[in-house]
Parts: structure tokens; C-alpha cells; sequence
């Protein structure tokens, strides 16, 4: 047929137009999927849009999707975030940096169980910006930390973005939550070494902890922490002993997280419909946008296209290093205007292939996008969670990026170390009890 | 108010809200679905006994995704980019916001009329499911079917109330983060 060189720049130039002008994004990949298939190749567009369109849609692996944005939905109908608030507070409050600390622990944990970046944001900001700015914390330092920790939840198993990427990948999901909770701790640590340096440094960035709780307050106040933990500790726990796939490990969180709302009083009829159709809508959302994707990317395999990009990248005669730094580029330059699903899913069909030609692990690749996908949140124009803090504080998104920026550096550490140290991502999945 | 015809307009918008609420909450059902065969594939594992979950969790899944969409649609949760057509003015946005409703009520006519095709042939050709149940496969492809006819008629109504003037009910109806919740 056409030169795929030409091709491409119409597809792009398509899916670009498509994009720009507000088209859902779920209905701009099918049609430019359509578009690849019915004008540049000899395959029946419409019978393959259908089929291809339902094997993605009834896929074994994605059914822990809708579960796991459920259990987090029930969840957040609970006292989940007050009792984090209070439980941490009195455990953190005495590090260098104070409840600076609850804004990084309470968001990694809440976005833990979420996996939604900027409904975590919301939900602790919403909580902890009055408490700190009232207790006189340095105003830049509470917005950083809830803007870059908010965005942990992508990583953090169970997370919802890990799902998306090992559907897209053909990685298994379990092994991409093993995967993901090293990188996740050590982007906490980082975040929290950063805060406590800070605040040594310059004292007046945190006012010193006054609240003053004996032992046994501290340990009554701490348990309010126990259900959460003990929730994550078996969903996660029971895929990394090899006793549940993540889809009966999800199944066992939603049961777990109605225990938790029945437990605290919070579960009734109102507030389970409520959490079940929140589900439906961002799982149809998230469903119809890899159904396209699938579409798409079988569309874009038709054309020839991923095969020429990758040539000619290959011609470039990059080194693995500078493979990575090249696509974490691209990466941020569109996380400036798309949301991190749609990233991943509209350029799988292109640098996936071209990622396992240069010889890196599709696994280890899962939780450097994601991370880099993190970074996305918090990048203007588009960045969910500046989002979020500009509307909580009533500051402009200037001041909320720069704020953010420190965060967005420790990110870019967390990544060089991963690439320089890959057995933080491999290892522990080596030491999976099964699989 | 009004007329018989003013009246009769209420009927339908009464009408097609429900169509979108029921075919949400049949979604709603079928994501629960998935979870209930789950439990009762653990169940019946410890008791001795087979149920094949893989397959039926996989049509929840799907009759649930299809069916929502027309729900998910009114309730601005599909993603777009809006850097454009938010800062748009009023003028120009009401014939973007038509140009992307009409494009969409293109995709999907075409896209239903495929899948109609595709479940049609599931049943004349007998397919069955490759599992342990051996389900005839048109009856979850009909999801797939379904879903998308109640999508394209919430988007054709769409686009009849943005010609009308109206705010678009996935923008009236967007959740935001911050007004939500406590």
C-alpha cells in the first residue's frame, strides 16, 4: 500500500486533530484505529473492529480492574482518611518535618487502596491543609507533598495504572504488583528523607510537634491504622504467597473493605449504590479506552507502522540508556496534555515492541512508565493533581507547579536509581512463593 | 406547564433518563457479578466441587463495561482532552461540543452496526464458548450490542439538547473532585 512514513504522519496528524478538538479519547483511538485499517490496509475494518473490541472487553486479566476501583470506592466512603490523619499524626509527628510526614504516608497508603492519584489528593488535602497551614508548616512544602505523593497510588499495588500496563504489555499483573512495591516505598523514603532535610535545615519550614500523648495514647491512637493495614497486607500478601490471583485477591478486598465500612458505621444502602456506580463509571471508562487501544493497536500492526518507527529509531543506534531517557522525554512532553491511561495505551503499539528489541524487561518497563507516568500528574498544562491543590488552596497553578517541582526531581532520582539498580524492580519477584 | 407537547417532551426525557439509569444499573449488577462468581468459585473449590469463574467473571465484565456506557457518558466520566474546548468561548464551544458529539454518533452507529453483524453470525454458526459451561456466545456478545444502541441514543439526544441550547449534561452532571464527598 502507502509508504508507512506517510502513514504515520497522517495517523498522528488524525489522532492529533481527533485529540485537540475534545473527541473522548476512547472514541478517538477507534477511529483512528479505523482509519489505519480501512484506508492503509487490505483487512476488514468493520468485522475486526467487533471482534477484536470483544476479546478486550471479556479478557480474564482485566476483571480485577473494576473490583479493586470498587474496593477503593467503598473505602472512601468510609472514616478511612480522618482515621489516618489521626492515627499517623502522633506516629510521625516528631520526625524532623512533623505532619508533613501524614501528608506523604497518609496519601501513599489512601492511594494504596485507591489507585485514582487525584481523588487521593482531594481526599487527604482536603483534610490536611487546613490542619498544617493552621498550625503555621510552610505553605510550599504542604502543597509538594501532597501533589507528589498523591501519585504514588500509581504504583503502589494494588494500583489501577499496573493493571492497564500488564493487560496492554501481556505481563502478568501479579508479578507487576510485586514488582511495583519496592519503587514504591523507596519513592516514600525519598520523599520523606527530602522533607526531613529540608525541615532540619531551615526549622521555621515546621513548627515543632506540641501535641503531647503519653505511650498509651500514642498505641490507642495508632490502632486506628490496623484495619487499613491489615486490608492491604492480604490483598496484596495473598498474590505474593501464590495463593490468589489478583483478580479473587481484589474480590477479597471488596469484601474486606465493606467489613471495614459496616465496621465503622458508614455502610448502608445509600452509600454501597453509591460506591458500586462510581465503580461502573470509571471501570466503562477505563474498559472502553483499552478496547480501543486493542482495536487500534492491531490496526497499527496492519499498517507496518510500529515495525518502520522502530527501524528508524534503531538506525538512531541508541543505547538502552538512551532509549529510556529519550521515551521518558516523550512521556512527559505528552503527559502536558494527556491523562496517564491514555498515554500508556495510545503509545504501547509503537515503543513496546521497540522496548523488547533493545533488550529490556517488559516488566521492569511497567514500573519505569508508571513512574514516569507519576511524574505526568504533576506537569502543567494537565496535571490532575495541580489540579486538585489549586482548587483546595485557592493558589494559581504556577505557584502550585513550582511548589511540586522539588517532587517531580525526586522522581527523576527514583528513576535513574531503578535504571542503575534494576534488582530493586526484579528481585522480589524472583522471590514470589509460585509463578 | 405547557402543552401536550410540552408534556409529552417531559415523557420522553423522563423515558431515556431511565433507559440510561436501568442499563447503569444492570452494569452496576454485572460488576458485583463478577465478584459473586469469584466467591463462588472459592466456595465451591473448598467443598470439592468445579465452577469455572474464569469465563463468567469475563461476561460480567464485558455486560458491564457495554452497558454503562451510555450512563458513564451522561455522567462525564469518559476522559477527553480539554485544553481547547474549555478555554473555547461560549459560541465556538456549542459547535465544538456538536462537532465531537457527531463524530462519536458516527464511531458508534458503525461500530453497532458491527456488532449487531457479529452476534448475528455467533448464532447462526452455533459458537460456543471454549470453557467448562460452554455458553453460547451470542447471549454475552448481546451485551456488547445492546450497550452501544443505549450509547448512541444517549448521544444523538445529546446532541439534539446541545443544538437546543442546552449545557451538555456530561459537563452539568461532571463530578468534581472538590464538591464531592463531606
Amino acid at each position: 500500500m502507502s509508504d508507512p512514513g506517510t502513514v504515520a504522519i497522517v495517523l498522528f496528524a488524525v489522532m492529533g486533530l481527533l485529540l485537540a478538538s475534545g473527541v473522548w479519547v476512547a472514541v478517538a483511538l477507534t477511529a483512528v484505529g479505523f482509519v489505519a485499517m480501512h484506508f492503509f490496509s487490505p483487512a476488514p475494518a468493520g468485522s475486526l473492529l467487533a471482534s477484536t473490541v470483544w476479546d478486550a472487553s471479556w479478557n480474564w486479566a482485566l476483571t480485577a480492574l473494576p473490583l479493586f476501583i470498587w474496593m477503593g470506592e467503598i473505602l472512601f466512603r468510609t472514616r478511612l482518611s480522618e482515621d489516618m490523619f489521626r492515627g499517623l499524626s502522633p506516629v510521625v509527628g516528631r520526625l524532623p518535618g512533623g505532619l508533613l510526614h501524614v501528608n506523604i504516608l497518609g496519601c501513599g497508603v489512601m492511594a494504596a487502596v485507591a489507585g485514582s492519584s487525584a481523588v487521593t489528593c482531594a481526599t487527604i488535602g482536603r483534610m490536611s491543609v487546613p490542619e498544617l497551614t493552621r498550625r503555621g508548616y510552610d505553605e510550599r512544602l504542604i502543597i509538594g507533598t501532597l501533589t507528589g505523593s498523591g501519585t504514588l497510588g500509581l504504583l503502589i499495588p494494588p494500583s489501577i495504572m499496573l493493571i492497564v500496563y500488564g493487560v496492554v504489555a501481556q505481563v502478568s499483573i501479579s508479578r507487576l504488583f510485586i514488582a511495583g512495591v519496592v519503587p514504591g516505598v523507596m519513592l516514600i523514603a525519598l520523599f520523606m528523607g527530602y522533607v526531613a532535610i529540608r525541615a532540619k535545615l531551615d526549622p521555621s519550614l515546621a513548627p515543632p510537634f506540641e501535641e503531647r500523648l503519653t505511650w498509651r495514647e500514642t498505641l490507642a491512637r495508632s490502632r486506628l491504622l490496623i484495619p487499613v493495614t491489615l486490608l492491604i497486607f492480604l490483598v496484596i500478601g495473598s498474590i505474593y504467597g501464590g495463593y490468589a490471583t489478583p483478580t479473587e485477591a481484589a474480590t477479597m478486598g471488596v469484601i474486606g473493605a465493606l467489613i471495614l465500612a459496616a465496621w465503622s458505621r458508614t455502610l448502608n444502602l445509600a452509600s454501597f449504590m453509591d460506591a458500586l456506580m462510581a465503580a461502573v463509571r470509571t471501570s466503562t471508562m477505563i474498559a472502553l479506552i483499552l478496547a480501543g487501544a486493542a482495536f487500534l493497536s492491531i490496526s497499527m500492526g496492519f499498517t507496518g507502522v510500529p515495525r518502520v518507527i522502530a527501524a528508524e529509531v534503531k538506525t538512531w543506534n541508541l543505547s538502552a540508556w538512551e532509549l529510556l531517557a529519550v521515551l521518558t522525554l516523550l512521556y512527559i512532553v505528552l503527559g502536558c496534555f494527556l491523562d496517564g491511561v491514555s498515554m500508556m495505551v495510545l503509545t504501547a503499539s509503537v515503543v513496546l515492541p521497540m522496548v523488547k528489541d533493545a533488550g529490556i524487561d517488559l516488566l521492569w518497563f511497567g514500573i519505569f512508565t508508571v513512574i514516569v507516568v507519576e511524574m505526568a500528574q504533576i506537569t502543567p498544562p494537565v496535571g490532575f493533581n495541580l489540579f486538585v491543590l489549586q482548587g483546595l488552596t485557592g493558589r494559581d497553578i504556577l505557584k502550585v507547579t513550582r511548589a511540586s517541582m522539588p517532587f517531580f526531581g525526586l522522581m527523576v532520582l527514583g528513576i535513574v536509581i531503578i535504571t542503575v539498580f534494576p534488582g530493586i524492580v526484579t528481585a522480589p519477584v524472583g522471590w514470589m512463593i509460585s509463578r | 406547564m405547557g402543552g401536550p407537547a410540552a408534556s409529552r417532551r417531559g415523557a420522553l426525557r423522563r423515558g431515556l433518563d431511565g433507559l440510561y439509569l436501568a442499563a447503569g444499573a444492570l452494569a452496576g449488577l454485572f460488576l458485583a457479578g463478577i465478584a459473586v462468581t469469584i466467591v463462588a468459585q472459592i466456595v465451591a473449590r473448598q467443598l470439592g466441587g468445579t465452577i469455572d469463574s474464569t469465563e463468567t467473571a469475563g461476561f460480567c465484565l464485558a455486560a458491564s463495561t457495554f452497558l454503562g456506557l451510555a450512563y458513564a457518558f451522561r455522567r462525564g466520566a469518559h476522559i477527553r482532552v480539554t485544553l481547547l474546548i474549555g478555554r473555547a468561548p461560549a459560541g465556538p464551544r456549542r459547535w465544538l461540543e456538536l462537532w465531537c458529539v457527531a463524530f462519536s454518533i458516527a464511531a458508534v452507529a458503525y461500530f453497532l452496526w458491527w456488532s449487531v453483524d457479529f452476534v448475528w453470525f455467533s448464532w447462526k454458526f452455533d459458537e460456543i464458548s471454549p470453557g467448562l459451561m460452554a455458553i453460547p456466545l451470542w447471549i454475552p456478545r448481546s451485551a456488547m450490542a445492546v450497550g452501544a444502541a443505549v450509547f448512541l441514543v444517549a448521544l444523538v439526544d445529546e446532541f439534539v439538547s446541545i443544538l437546543r441550547g442546552e449545557v451538555p449534561s456530561y459537563e452539568a452532571n461532571a463530578e468534581h473532585i472538590l464538591e464531592s464527598g463531606e
